[in-house]
């Protein structure tokens, strides 16, 4: 029994520090080589750490080693009838001071399992305030969905203005629509 | 049966004692050299197999998570349920491994310590899935602005796979409750067995949710490809080792009883013969399970040592009678089939860590040390802690074994309290009869608190506790 309170001292331990690690905005650019204390959960691991590409707003999307949900700017090929070709952005060079005016970009339509969907940003200067699905499916399922992401993602004080990148928290039992709603929005941040 | 002094712990140096007419009994062959030594090799292998395939489950969400996208409460708890969700899938796939009853798990590491592994890893595996759900539901809750309990109905309305999901982790919650020992020894048997067979149930019911609504599984991609391959090698062993392994080892060897001798009063012998036995790879020391396959038998499996190392023409297992099952196999006909699993254990002269051991038996629990005898280094020393000159098994093979490989023999008589054992089973009288006690392995089988009280003993007489082992059914 003695083990078993080790092994579930140890659980909370790391997964806490591994949140923590990672949850943490300061650490973008210091904490990204593994931790020390990775070896409390895996003795021995040296997987590659996470590098955020440097951008003027710390938005760029952090390259993993497979193209992930949300994190990489490769377009998904398992989503049907793209429309949009995403861009391989190079980091942009700001050089011109941005102008301190609001205009919306739309990103392209992007055809998914239950539908379709274009996501409209607001931007002011390079800040997106708001963000919203145009032409999300309502009905039935779809909609149950489409109303899920829209609550997480959408909105002044929703997960894309927080963020302000693409790299959202897939919602979960909508992965289909998170995705296509992700999409979208990369390639309207990547026109902006 | 020669007679005893009854309370002395006297020597006996062995002679050969010629054998009572009976039909079946063992005419040893030359004593073999003693067993090359398996190291713990095998054991750290599958060690850090563990612990790679930990390090494997949880690394995608890892690679995933952008560094500081974990920026408020919701999303901290999203990322520690998904962690725990990642690990408890891994736990629950290890859980099943180990109870397999693959070969490899057996022979290296020992269906005993598999067991004390399984509870401690179970107990960890219930609190991982209590975890995942309860973060899983609060950080969501917290996201989309509901009540936990508005956030639950959503999730099994919603969520495709979630009804199995929160059935699978009401089965794990039971099952992890009823091998809590204190409730479990309340249950009659059969109930707690087949409740926790229902956890297979538990595997399958939560494999939808983690492929359809895991952040980390959902896609395609070798992480998914990965996680699904791992749930089917965990399928097959489970295959191999409960069904196909037992069906090649019984269908090839075909025991059935031979005989049945009475050893004492309360102890018997079953002698078994079948096919190709000098082809069985089984270490002295080591049990099976076994089932024979009568009437009132069939349905049940029981672990028993061997009592005599193998031979190539007989098996032998030497039970004390203590119960209705063990009282009905006094009258197994020679003739009835035997089906058995195994073998298992690393209660062998193979894992000795030293060249000389000192082997301490209680009663009964002389039969695998009998067993293991013919397989050490000759220069062993075996006490015999016996309540009574009746209560002595085997005692002229014994003395026989003695004399073939120079191993000293102590009969201690008596009860606890006598002073006679008393002294024996003191540290300062340990090292009297056994200078070289720390410099020895020590093997202990007997009744529990005989076992408990060699231990105290034992590490005291300063014997360090990797060089004690133990024969123990007892959870």
């Amino acid at each position: 029994m003695r083990r078993a309170v080790l092994a579930i001292t140890g659980l909370a331990a790391s997964t806490t520090a591994l949140v923590v690690l990672k949850g943490s905005p300061g650490t973008s650019q210091a904490g990204q080589d593994l931790p020390a204390d990775q070896a409390s959960v895996a003795p021995g691991a040296s997987g590659p750490g996470v590098t955020p590409a440097p951008g003027p707003a710390g938005s760029g999307p952090a390259p993993s080693t497979r193209p992930s949900a949300g994190a990489s700017r490769t377009p998904d090929t398992k989503q049907t009838g793209v429309t949009a070709k995403a861009t391989t952005a190079a980091p942009r060079t700001t050089t011109t001071a941005p102008k301190p005016s609001t205009r919306t970009v739309t990103g392209p339509t992007v055809t998914y399992r239950y539908g379709s969907l274009q996501v409209q940003i607001t931007l002011s200067g390079t800040r997106i305030v708001n963000a919203t699905g145009l032409g999300m499916p309502q009905s039935g399922g779809s909609g149950l969905r489409s109303d899920d992401v829209q609550a997480r993602y959408s909105g002044t004080s929703g997960e894309v203005v927080a963020k302000q990148s693409a790299n959202l928290n897939t919602v979960s039992g909508a992965t289909y629509t998170s995705n296509a709603y992700k999409q979208s929005l990369q390639a309207a941040i990547d026109k902006a | 049966m020669t007679s005893q002094d009854t309370y002395a712990a006297g020597r006996r140096t062995g002679t050969s004692v010629p054998h009572g007419g009976r039909s079946a009994a063992p005419v040893p062959p030359p004593p073999p050299p003693a067993l090359p030594r398996r190291g713990p090799g095998g054991r750290r292998a599958l060690a850090t197999v563990f612990w790679l395939g930990l390090v494997a489950a949880v690394l995608p969400w890892w690679l995933d998570t952008p560094a500081g996208s974990l920026a408020d409460t919701p999303d901290l708890l999203t990322g520690a349920g998904r962690i725990t969700g990642l690990v408890a899938g891994y736990l629950l796939l290890v859980q099943v491994a180990m109870m397999s009853r693959l070969g490899a798990l057996e022979r290296w590491v020992g269906g005993e310590r598999l067991s004390r592994l399984h509870r401690d890893l179970g107990a960890t595996l219930l609190v991982a899935v209590l975890a995942h759900l309860s973060l899983i539901v609060v950080a969501y809750a917290g996201l989309e602005e509901k009540s936990i309990l508005g956030e639950v109905g959503s999730l099994l309305r919603d969520y495709e796979d979630m009804v199995s999901a929160f059935v699978a982790a009401g089965i794990m919650v039971a099952v992890g409750f009823t091998g809590i020992r204190a409730i479990r020894t309340v249950l009659p048997y059969e109930l707690w067995y087949h409740l926790h067979l229902t956890s297979y149930a538990a595997l399958l019911l939560g494999f939808g949710h983690q492929v359809s609504n895991g952040a980390q599984l959902f896609e395609a991609g070798p992480v998914r490809t990965g996680w699904i391959a791992a749930y089917l090698l965990v399928l097959a062993a489970l295959a191999w080792g409960r069904v196909i392994a037992p069906l090649h080892f019984n269908l090839r060897h075909r025991l059935r009883v031979a005989d049945v001798v009475a050893e004492s009063p309360d102890t018997i012998s079953i002698y078994l013969t079948g096919r190709r036995l000098n082809q069985i790879d089984v270490l002295g020391g080591q049990y099976f399970r076994w089932r024979f396959l009568n009437v009132g038998g069939w349905w049940q499996s029981h672990p028993f040592s061997l009592s005599a190392a193998a031979n190539g023409r007989w098996l032998r297992l030497t039970v004390k009678v203590v119960g209705a099952h063990t009282a009905d196999l006094r009258d197994l006909r020679p003739g009835t089939r035997v089906w058995a699993e195994g073998p298992s254990g690393t209660f062998t002269a193979a894992h000795r860590t030293r060249e000389r051991a000192l082997l301490i038996a209680g009663g009964s629990g002389i039969a695998p040390l009998r067993a293991m005898l013919e397989e050490l280094p000759a220069g062993a020393a075996l006490i015999y802690r016996a309540r009574t000159p009746a209560d002595v098994l085997l005692h002229p093979e014994l003395d026989w074994l003695a004399q073939a490989r120079r191993t000293s023999v102590w009969y201690v008589i008596g009860s606890r309290h006598d002073p006679g054992p008393r002294q024996v089973m003191s540290p300062e009288g340990l090292r009297r009869l056994v200078p070289d006690v720390t410099r020895r392995d020590v093997y202990l089988c007997g009744p529990a608190g005989l076992v408990d009280e060699a231990v105290r003993v034992l590490r005291r007489a300063g014997v360090p506790r990797r060089q004690i082992h133990l024969a123990t059914f007892e959870l």
